[in-house]
């Protein structure tokens, strides 16, 4: 694979390596890796890792990308201030 | 302006622009009406927009299309917003989110 310092996910800066040897150590799903490694958990909210991380998991495992959802999209959907959620002006966050 | 695309070969010289004036951590910048925050800041050869978090890596545009978060900056007093999809207006003033040391460009 790319060098092992290669950053998967961005916002939380986990790396490849550390993806990967928590899939070799614990031969775990997505959702595993995203808990044990906060990889998807991230400001983004896994829209820049999500698919990375599927791919690295099936990849490691040797298994087919499962069809359902891995990482499930969690509320907010969007970053939201308290502002936002009070009703209060328009502050796109 | 080192980065700017002057004369495009379909859209042809840009003439109608109006400058602006905007203020990053309090220095000022040029910039042009219709550009957004991330392009203005990257035509004047400033990448870093912010600095992570945790690991102080300085952090800038990244999908440039209000995707990823990553060029999430602070304007005027506490409204946060994705630099890439904000426009410049004359006088903006424009903060980085967390503390931002200025070597870290």
């Amino acid at each position: 694979m790319a060098g092992e310092k290669t950053i998967v996910c961005r916002c939380e800066e986990v790396t490849l390596e550390t993806i990967v040897d928590t899939i070799e150590q614990y031969s775990c799903s997505s959702r595993e890796v995203k808990l044990r490694t906060r990889a998807g958990m991230g400001y983004c909210g896994g829209r820049t890792c999500r698919n990375v991380i599927d791919r690295i998991v099936a990849a490691t495992n040797g298994e087919p990308i499962k069809d359902e959802l891995q990482l499930s999209y969690r509320s907010p959907i969007r970053p939201a201030t308290f502002e936002v959620l009070g009703g209060g002006h328009e502050n796109e966050s | 302006m080192r980065m700017r695309v002057d004369h495009h070969p379909v859209l042809g010289k840009q003439t109608d622009r109006k400058q602006v004036t905007i203020f990053f951590n309090g220095k000022p910048y040029d910039a042009y009406e219709g550009d957004t925050i991330a392009s203005a800041m990257m035509a004047q050869g400033v990448y870093a927009l912010r600095q992570h978090e945790v690991s102080g890596n300085a952090r800038g545009v990244y999908c440039n299309i209000g995707h990823c978060y990553e060029c999430r900056v602070k304007v005027e007093d506490r409204k946060v917003v994705r630099a890439c999809l904000t426009t410049v207006y004359h006088g903006m003033e424009i903060d980085s989110l967390s503390g931002f040391s200025e070597g870290n460009e």
